[in-house]
This record gives structure tokens, sequence and C-alpha cells, in this order.
């Protein structure tokens, strides 16, 4: 056996790098050799032709993209379709997602028509006049409503008094607030009731809609319900709601669900984790009395009504101070010019033809026969107080006077209904008595040279019977 | 330290097995039970106080007293959505009652996998009719991952247990 020197023998280093070479020179005859290019070109043409094809698509959805109106051109047509199903498979979900939109939208649309029925109310009412609408109108116009607002506020009484935060799934009380001081008892177990009946409302007459009990009425009372992803809220009100109230608890119910969202997908059961949520639901019992602030054009209503107030109050002070000066100042209320010829129709050998005109001028007087002197009277034997007036052959009486036992009022015409002259005869003057006429005498003071006043009084105020001749017959 | 929660649990088991008595007898009661009969289901409540770790969970479990009858079954499966717990009520004395606990174990299953079941094999001391043996009880419960409890409606016998347990369970 013979066995080789080590120079013979290459080592490991040098068989590598000869393995190398090999390898190159393999690789260089692969690459060079055109039987093989042409077997390439046999294999893989297809998949460089799709390669090719691909890289075209690709470098046109990229186009496409980044230009909009052919994204928008591309995805028109199966966006409708895209949107149909969806709503099929998750109509509940696409409702939660809509209703932010949609449903603001139909609120303003409920919104306005009822708006435009209360402005028909209002011009209704506009056009009746009545005191207790006059005060209604004051009332709105300082409240900073409409006239039919208000009345139908008034009309339709509402009061909050229960309000339940329950958990829509479990029907579990998440928190309840009361009204009354005393809290309603067995809380828990009517959140659980009442989520029963709605489940069974929902079963029984939902016939497979999307539509949820969002009310019960038992008398006065009304449970009005507003239901959100994770809970529902029921609120116990008495009367007819305000309009914007069911869209308030609606809000209410979004923004809780949407604060604890993460509480409320993973409850437990403590529901001390919501007690911060009591204050919002405390708002629903504010609604009925909301704080208003004063617009400017309620502002300058009230601005308006203290003015007139003011004036009102003015007057009253100058008109009392006039009266109070009419009464106890000389009383000149009534001034009796000279005579003229135009008072007297006819001729008088009366020196004083006054009371011809007092009494023409007052028109009460005429339903007596005093005041409606005619020239008849010239030829009636009667005493009538037109006698005086009027000419006669019989010698002119001497005037009676009486002295008044009391103070007492000066009025038109014989009777306590008789508007007053503004003129009081105190007790102790002495007047004059003109005519008598059941049991009022008609009288003449004189208090100035100048001035004199003629009036009835009671008869039992003047301290003198008065003559026959006087005496008025009845009419 | 003191922690209340509450929880939802259902009552479930064929007509007349006795889930209206448990509830009866033993839980607290404010409404009729001709709810049952209408709308199918009966809120109650029954409060046990359960250790968890180093406290005390004061667990209040609103009892959803489900009607047995067919007539609901369409209108059951709303009742269940949100239970945490389910008591599974079979009566001893038909047997019947025991094999259709699986039915309901399924419905349960349907809408919580999670939730938790206990077994109350009612009427207990109806020892003479019984129809269901210790052991069927057992086999059925293992099935079903579900402790048993051999309860008594009529003496109270093993109710406040069973609850207690379910409370266990719950927190």
């Amino acid at each position: 056996m013979t066995v080789p020197s080590d120079n013979s023998l290459p080592d490991k280093g040098q068989q590598r790098a000869g393995m190398a070479d090999k390898g190159d020179d393999a690789a260089s005859l692969l690459i060079e050799d055109p039987s093989l290019e042409a077997l390439r070109e046999i294999l893989f043409s297809h998949y460089r032709q799709q390669i090719a094809d691909l890289e075209a698509e690709l470098a046109e959805i990229e186009r496409r993209i980044s230009d909009k109106d052919a994204l928008i051109a591309m995805l028109s047509p199966v966006l409708g379709d895209a949107i149909r199903q969806k709503i099929r498979d998750a109509r509940a979900e696409m409702v939660e997602a809509l209703y932010p939109v949609i449903g603001q939208t139909i609120v303003r649309a409920v919104n306005e028509a009822v708006r435009n029925l209360a402005r028909s109310i209002d011009a209704q009412m506009r056009t009746s006049f009545d005191l207790g609408r006059i005060i209604r109108r004051l009332k709105a116009r300082v409240s900073g409503v409409s006239n039919a607002e208000m009345a139908l506020r008034e009309a339709l009484p509402f009061d909050v008094e229960e309000v339940f935060l329950i958990h829509r799934e479990t029907g579990l009380l998440l928190r309840h607030i009361s009204c009354e001081l005393e809290a309603l008892p067995d809380t828990d177990l009517i959140s659980g009731m009442l989520t029963a009946i709605r489940d069974f409302a929902q079963e029984a007459f939902g016939r497979g809609e999307e539509g949820q009990l969002d009310e019960i009425q038992y008398g006065n009372r009304r449970i009005v319900i507003e239901a959100a992803r994770y809970t529902y809220l029921a609120v116990v009100v008495d009367g007819i709601e305000p309009p914007d109230f069911r869209s308030e608890i609606r809000q209410l119910a979004i923004e809780i669900n949407l604060t604890h969202e993460e509480a409320l997908r993973n409850y437990e059961g403590d529901s001390t984790s919501f007690v911060a949520v009591d204050e919002s639901l405390k708002s629903l019992f504010t609604t009925t009395t909301p704080p208003q602030q004063l617009s400017a054009g309620q502002k300058r209503a009230l601005a308006g009504i203290l003015g007139v107030t003011t004036l009102c109050l003015a007057a009253a002070c100058l008109g009392s101070g006039w009266v109070w000066q009419a009464i106890h100042s000389t009383p000149t209320p009534i001034i009796i010019m000279p005579p003229t010829a135009t008072f007297t129709s006819t001729p008088t050998t009366t020196p004083e033809p006054t009371f011809t005109a007092t009494s023409t001028a007052a028109p009460t007087s005429t339903a007596t026969p005093t005041f409606t002197p005619t020239p008849t009277h010239t030829a009636s034997p009667s005493p009538t107080l037109s006698a005086t007036s009027t000419p006669t052959s019989t010698p002119t009486p001497a005037p009676v006077f009486g002295q008044m036992i009391g103070s007492v009022w000066l009025r038109q015409a014989p009777s306590a209904a008789s508007p007053r002259l503004g003129v009081v005869l105190k007790e102790g003057q002495s007047v004059e008595i003109l005519a008598a006429f059941e049991e009022w005498y008609q009288v003449r003071w004189k208090p100035q040279a100048q001035a004199e006043v003629i009036g009835w009084v009671p008869a039992r105020w003047v301290g003198v019977s008065a003559p026959e001749r006087i005496v008025t017959p009845a009419p | 330290m003191t922690v209340k929660l509450s929880k939802k649990v259902c009552l479930l088991g064929d007509f007349a097995v006795g889930k209206t008595s448990l509830v009866r007898r033993f839980v607290y009661n404010r409404f009729d039970d001709k709810y049952i009969s209408t709308i199918g289901v009966k809120v109650s409540r029954k409060t046990v106080a359960v250790p968890r770790d180093d406290e005390i969970v004061e667990l209040t479990m609103m009892l959803w007293d489900l009607a047995g009858s067919e007539e609901f079954n369409r209108v059951r499966a709303s009742y269940l959505r949100g239970l945490s717990g389910a008591i599974l009520v079979c009566d001893l004395t038909r047997s019947k009652t025991l094999e259709n606990l699986t039915a309901y174990t399924h419905d349960l299953r349907d809408i919580d996998p999670a939730a938790k079941i206990i077994i109350a094999a009612n009427k207990g001391d109806l020892l003479k009719q019984h129809q269901i043996t210790r052991t069927q009880v057992e086999e059925t419960a293992n099935k079903l991952d579900a402790v048993f409890y051999v309860t008594s409606a009529q003496t109270g016998g093993e109710v406040e247990n069973l609850f207690r347990h379910l409370g266990r369970l719950l927190v």
C-alpha cells in the first residue's frame, strides 16, 4: 500500500477553492448555454407575462386610488349595493351609526312642523281679545316663548317623577333618581320587569322589525323610554312632555353610552361606577322649568312694561293730588258764566236763567221734567221748576235757603248713582234750595261772588223742609 | 370591605318542576305569579353574601323565573340575553324533566357560553315517587359541567345552599 507524500495531497483549502472554481465554471456554462436559455424561456415566459400584466394592473389601481375622481367612479357602482347589504346584515349597527345624522334631521323636520302648528295657533289667538290672554301674552313675552306655546304649556302640566337608567341586555338597574325624597321601593325589580316587558313586546309585536317599546301609559302617568346601544332610560312623567323632551332623553342616553362605553360593554354588576351619571339624570327634572336668559327683545319688552308702569304710577299720583286739592280747597269745578241769550230758548223775566243752562248741559237730567223746560210750562198751573225760568204773571217767590246738617257730595242728578260734581257741601254751609224731587233737593251753593255750584243732595242732609211750591212733580 | 354586585340569573326547567315554588318561598318576591303565565317571566330578587378574596360581596341575584310551557319557547331566548348564571330545575318524580335540561343548557350556551349553571333536582322530599336516581342526576350534571343539589321547595332542604353555591360561582 502506497501512501502519497504530503506534497502530493491537496490541503482542504485547496480542495474548497478547486470546487468553487468548478462551480463558477458550471454557472457560466449555464448562463451562456443558449439551449438552457431557450428552456428557461419555455418554462417561465408564461409567468413573466403574468407578472408584467399584474404590474400593469397594480399601476392602474395605484393611479385610480391616487386620482379622486377615478376612485369615485370605481366605487359608485357598488356603493349602493354595499350599503344595502350592510343594512340587511347589521341593521342595528347601521342605525346606531347613522342616528346622529339622520336622527337630527328628522328631529329638525318634526320641530319645524310643530313650530308651524304653534304659529297657526298663535295667529288665531292674536285675533281675539281677552284679559286672560293679554296677561298670557305678557307672560309669554317675558318668558321668551310664543303665545301659543304658553297657552299649550298652561293647558298641559308636566312633571318628571322618576328616572331609571337600565342596562339594556341584563335589565339590571344602573341608576335611579326620584323627585320624591322617599325613593320608590324595589326599583331593581321594576327595572327587571320593565326590561322583560320590553323584550316581550319586541318578541310578540316586533315581527322581526327593529322597533321597540318606547312608551307605557297608565292614567296620567307615562313611562317614556329611550334606548341607546347598551342602556335605556325609562322616565316616569306626569302630563304631556314638552316638545324637545324625548330628544333630550335620547341625547342623554347616547351621551351616557358614549362616555361609559367600556364599562357598559363589560358590565359586571357594579353600579357604583355610574354614580357620576346622577347629575346628568337630574338635569331631566329641571326640564320642566328651564332657566332662560333674557334676549334683547325680552329685555326691551320688560323695559317697556316697566316704563308704562312708571307712567301709570306718576299719573295716579298726579290724579290723586288733584282730587285731594279739589276736596280740601275751595271747590270751583263748575263755574257758571253770566247768562247769555243763547242759553234760553224763550224770553224770560228771570234775571238768572242759570238753571236752564245747566239743565240743558246735562244729558242725564232729561229723565226728569225739571231738566226739559218747554214753553208749555208757562201755561201750566203746576209749580214746576221751569216756572222760574219762564215768563209768568205770578210774582217771583222769595228764595228758600237751608243749612247743611252733614257733609255730603253734590251730585249731578237726584240719585245716589248719579255722578258726583266733585264738590262736598260741608256741615253748616248755607245753600239755596231750588227744587225738590222725591228725597232729593236741588241746591245752589255760592262759595264766591263770581261762581256758584248747582247740584242735588239728599234732602235729609239739608236742615229745612222744602215748601210745596218748589216740589217737582213725579216724572 | 363589602362590595355590592348584581347579576342576572335565570331559572329554567319544564312546566311544574317547582321553579316558582323555589322563588315563592326563598326569594324576595314582589310581583304576582300571573306575570309568568302572561308574559312568560317574573323577576324576583335573592341577595346572598359571598366571600371573595379578602372581601365580602353582597351579591344580588335578579332571578328571572321563566315559564316552562312551550308557548313561551320563542320569547324565552330574549329573556336569556345578558344572563350570568342559571338554575336548571328538574323534577325528581318525572324523568323527562331531567332529560330536557340538556336542551335548556344548549339554549343557554347559545346566548352565553360562559354562563354558570347549577342544577336543582327538586321535590327531593317525595322519595316514594322518585323516577330519577341521584346517580342519574350526577351523570347529567357531569355531562353539562355543572354542580347539582337535591332540593325541596316544600321543606326548604338545600335551597339556601343552592343559591349560595351559585353566588360563589358568579363572583
